[in-house]
């Protein structure tokens, strides 16, 4: 039976009258992982710095692996392992020293304190740095070194900032991988980021906020399903001969509530619906029977960035 | 020249911060007060011009003291932060040339001591109304040395940023330069003068690389510290030759450096002791005692994690470089006795004990900001007290931590020099109470010093700020006051410099040991009282920072 590991009830936080978190409410299972997106200043590192208890809200709650975030914040400090945006790099420290610092002030037994660090250094595959200055490694390898400092206490939950942030495609598939043997091993990981096909290959769970709020979340397929009622379609022509009389009796099929958008540069056709497969099957059949020949007519599988502009798209024209 | 985009945003940038028009309209108002104290009361002329001289030696002082704490502020930081930013290499790219911007940046940072300099101009002419100062025989070329002050630092502030890894690093040269051209330039002149061979000469030329030189004798001050022999009247314009020369030098390297190879520079591999030669090991054992490259143990048991960590990463005052300033330290103590014991210099146990106060204290007050000043701020600069507060370390257990690595480093310099203190209460039994209430001053000297600087540490999100600030208030207590005692009998009595002294820890210290010119002031318990409050007073804030630091937004 799965277990809630991370929960949060109506979270709110306000700075003055500038409302920063509102009632934000989510849960996450042990050895998901979570991606938190929206715009910045969209309330993500506000929501992060009250599970890891370096804020407190105004209202609701944050639990831990039952622990609550506020009341016990120094719980907290050992159930998670937290890496912020910034590095937090110390001059003239090798990496070895870096970690054995940490691990210290976590009280890790000195004698088991070096084993750890290798288990740590191994894990993110960073053991060729330890002998290295911390200052002196590039933004890749102090992401792996941040996230080596992060497991030092072995916690349960992993919170990670923007790790892939300013990373090479190369860097960004290692920590791709990382991420996902973290998840394999157990923890329950929480990623913020900008880059959002990286999340949608890597994440459980998906959190899309804006302006403090919630404005969807699940699975990729419950985002996609919340944000998207419509699907797209795309009609392929094979060439632009028939592209007018595909458009005019493409028209007609839908009707007037359904307008088609033409691309006669690429010779598609494209449209929103709901219509069910049936439906659509007939559109198909309607177009083939007055003679034109159509190459592919498929549905434009969405992705995590076209959920993500449909949300804060939807919220500036509210705006 | 302001239509410069370096001097626009040098200058006026600098001028649109809240901080550089305070200091100027705060430094304005220091000059009035300066001519407001010596202004005659009554209605009488005195026609020898004692008034206006006496108004003139403080207004010169005061002025030139301002001028050596706040040229190397700016420019010091200037290049380095630029560096540091990824801008200087964007500068380099464009079409401006590297000349262009070196002086883009001379004049930018000149700007604001020169608005300094015209800010006492009223002062200065109030002065010259007094009567009694010539213009062209003392207020101009004051000036002019002034001036030339301010473009000889400006100069070696840029230098030193061109060299420096860091803007508190940079600031700590520069001000240690400044230190050592101004100040630390008279000290073998005051021993040496009168001696026979080339060391005499050599440290007289030395003198005149110094502006106090100068100043001392616009402001007729030229036979002070000579012991009574003659002294050439000729300081002005050696010490206009000397820093043209330096201006030039500093102006030059720092042009030769300002380049795109000031970024070809490899990362460090992280070259391991324990993996080279055993010949080498050997060799850096007994250079280092304390091998900075060597594989550090695991952070033992009931150890503060937090004190070894700024043991093992703190750019200044390594262990290395403690220890050896310890020997140096012991050892000059111990020479200063031994010089005293077999008498081949006139001087009493009064004088060594004076000159062991002032080595301590300038050690302690140079030292101590550039361990203590950095302690929160580069936390908070660098990302690393959000770490911390992720640790389960108490607020509590980091500021331990934290004053143990200043502790004990200062503690080693000053017990480093205890021997000249045995040996001294060896020859004159006599004096071991006076010793231990130097040594009580002294103390007290280092936990004020740490507590004010780890007080402006707190205050400050930057490094360069939180040490130039901590510098600032020592520089305020330990030197401003002694330019009180300088102006002793007048325009100050003796009161006020009783006051002004009570407030320097150093100075009860001298007083106690009964050096020279300090002898007439009783000062303890009064001094040691201050100092203790003081640092109550900075180590609450510090705590009530640290605590506001670490909880919860």
């Amino acid at each position: 039976m799965s277990e809630t590991v991370v929960e949060t009830q109506a979270l709110t936080k306000k700075y003055g009258e500038f409302v920063a978190l509102d009632q934000l409410s989510i849960t996450l299972q042990r050895g998901q992982i979570l991606g938190f997106i929206g715009p910045n200043g969209a309330g993500k590192t506000t929501a992060i710095k009250i599970l890891v208890g370096l804020a407190r809200p105004t209202a609701g709650q944050a639990r831990i692996a039952g622990v609550d975030c506020v009341r016990e914040a120094r719980k907290i400090k050992h159930l998670v392992g937290y890496m912020p945006d910034r590095f937090g790099s110390y001059d003239n420290m090798r990496v070895r020293e870096y970690l054995d610092f940490f691990g210290a002030a976590f009280k890790i037994p000195w004698q088991r304190r070096r084993q750890r660090i290798d288990q740590v250094l191994e894990t993110t595959g960073s053991t060729y740095m330890a002998d290295r200055f911390v200052e002196t490694l590039s933004h890749g390898m102090q992401q792996r070194i941040g996230i080596a400092r992060t497991l030092l206490h072995d916690p349960e939950v992993l919170i990670l900032d923007e790790p892939a942030n300013g990373l090479d495609p190369q860097a960004r598939i290692e920590m791709r991988e990382l991420l996902l043997h973290l998840a394999a091993m157990g923890k329950t990981l929480i990623v913020t980021s900008h880059i959002l096909p990286e999340l949608s290959r890597i994440c459980d769970r998906v959190a899309i906020l804006t302006h403090g709020r919630l404005r969807a979340s699940g699975t990729m397929d419950e985002i996609m399903t919340q944000v998207r009622q419509k699907r797209l379609i795309e009609v392929q022509l094979p060439n632009h001969a028939q592209f007018q009389q595909a458009s005019q009796t493409l028209a007609q099929a839908l009707g007037d509530q359904t307008a088609v958008v033409p691309s006669e540069a690429e010779a598609i056709l494209r449209f929103e619906t709901d219509r069910s497969d049936d439906d659509l099957g007939d559109v198909l059949a309607l177009l083939v029977s007055s003679g034109i020949r159509v190459s592919q007519f498929r549905v434009v599988v969405s992705d995590l960035e076209d959920a993500f502009l449909t949300v804060t798209r939807s919220e500036a024209d509210a705006a | 020249m302001p239509s410069h985009p370096i001097v626009q945003r040098e200058f006026i940038g600098t001028m649109r911060c809240h901080r550089a028009a305070a200091s100027v309209i705060v430094a304005a108002m220091a000059f009035s007060a300066l001519v407001l104290l010596g202004w005659p009361s009554d209605a009488q002329v005195d026609l020898s011009g004692a008034p206006a001289q006496k108004v003139f030696r403080l207004f010169g002082y005061g002025l030139l003291g301002a001028l050596l704490l706040l040229t190397p502020a700016f420019p010091a930081t200037s290049i380095v932060r630029e560096k540091q930013r990824g801008t200087l290499i964007l500068l380099l790219n464009s079409p401006l040339r590297s000349w262009s911007i070196y002086f883009g940046k001379l004049i930018g940072s000149l700007g604001l001591v020169v608005l300094l300099l015209l800010t006492s101009l009223p002062a200065a002419a109030a002065c010259y109304a007094m009567g009694g100062i010539s213009l062209d025989g003392e207020l101009l070329p004051l000036y002019a040395v002034l001036l030339l002050v301010a473009v000889q630092y400006t100069c070696w502030a840029l230098l030193v940023s061109t060299y420096a890894p860091s803007t508190d690093a940079a600031l700590r040269y520069a001000y240690g330069g400044v230190l050592l051209m101004a100040v630390v330039s008279l000290g073998p002149h005051y021993f040496l003068q009168g001696t026979g061979g080339w060391k005499a000469p050599a440290a007289e030329h030395l003198r005149y690389l110094s502006p106090i030189t100068a100043v001392m004798e616009l402001v007729g001050h030229s036979g002070v510290g000579s012991k009574g022999l003659l002294v050439a009247g000729d300081a002005f314009w050696r010490f206009v030759s000397y820093s043209m020369l330096a201006t030039g030098l500093f102006a030059g390297l720092t042009l030769l450096r300002l380049n795109h190879r000031l970024f070809d520079r490899a990362h460090s591999q992280g070259l391991i002791t324990d993996e080279r030669h055993w010949l080498i090991r050997t060799l850096r054992r007994m250079v280092f005692v304390v091998d900075p490259q060597r594989r550090k143990l695991t952070i033992a048991p009931l150890v503060n994690p937090v004190m070894v960590k700024e043991f093992r990463c703190r750019r200044f005052g390594r262990m290395h470089w403690m220890i050896r300033l310890a020997a140096v330290s012991a050892m000059a103590s111990l020479g200063l006795t031994y010089v005293a014991s077999l008498g081949s210099m006139d001087w009493g146990p009064e004088t060594i004990g004076g000159l062991m106060v002032l080595l301590q204290g300038a050690l302690i007050v140079l030292l101590t900001p550039a361990l203590a000043a950095g302690l929160i701020s580069t936390e908070l600069e660098s990302g690393g007290w959000q770490l911390l507060q992720m640790t389960p370390l108490s607020a509590t257990q980091i500021l331990i931590g934290k004053l143990a690595s200043v502790v004990w480093p200062l503690l080693l310099i000053l017990v480093s020099t205890l021997p000249g203190y045995v040996v001294m209460v060896y020859i004159e039994p006599s004096m071991w109470l006076q010793i231990r209430q130097v040594l009580i001053s002294l103390v007290l000297t280092g936990v004020f010093s740490i507590a004010l600087s780890l007080a402006c540490s707190s205050l400050f999100s930057r490094t360069a700020t939180a040490t130039a600030s901590a510098y600032g208030a020592l520089a305020v207590f330990c030197g401003g006051t002694m330019l009180v005692w300088l102006l002793r009998d007048a325009p100050f009595g003796h009161g006020t410099v009783v006051i002004a002294l009570t407030m320097n820890p150093i100075a009860a210290g001298l007083a106690v040991i009964r050096t020279p010119g300090f002898a007439q002031y009783q000062l303890i318990p009064a001094s040691w009282w201050f100092a203790a409050c003081a640092s109550m007073v900075c180590m609450a804030l510090v705590i009530f920072r640290t605590h506001r630091l670490t909880r919860p937004q």
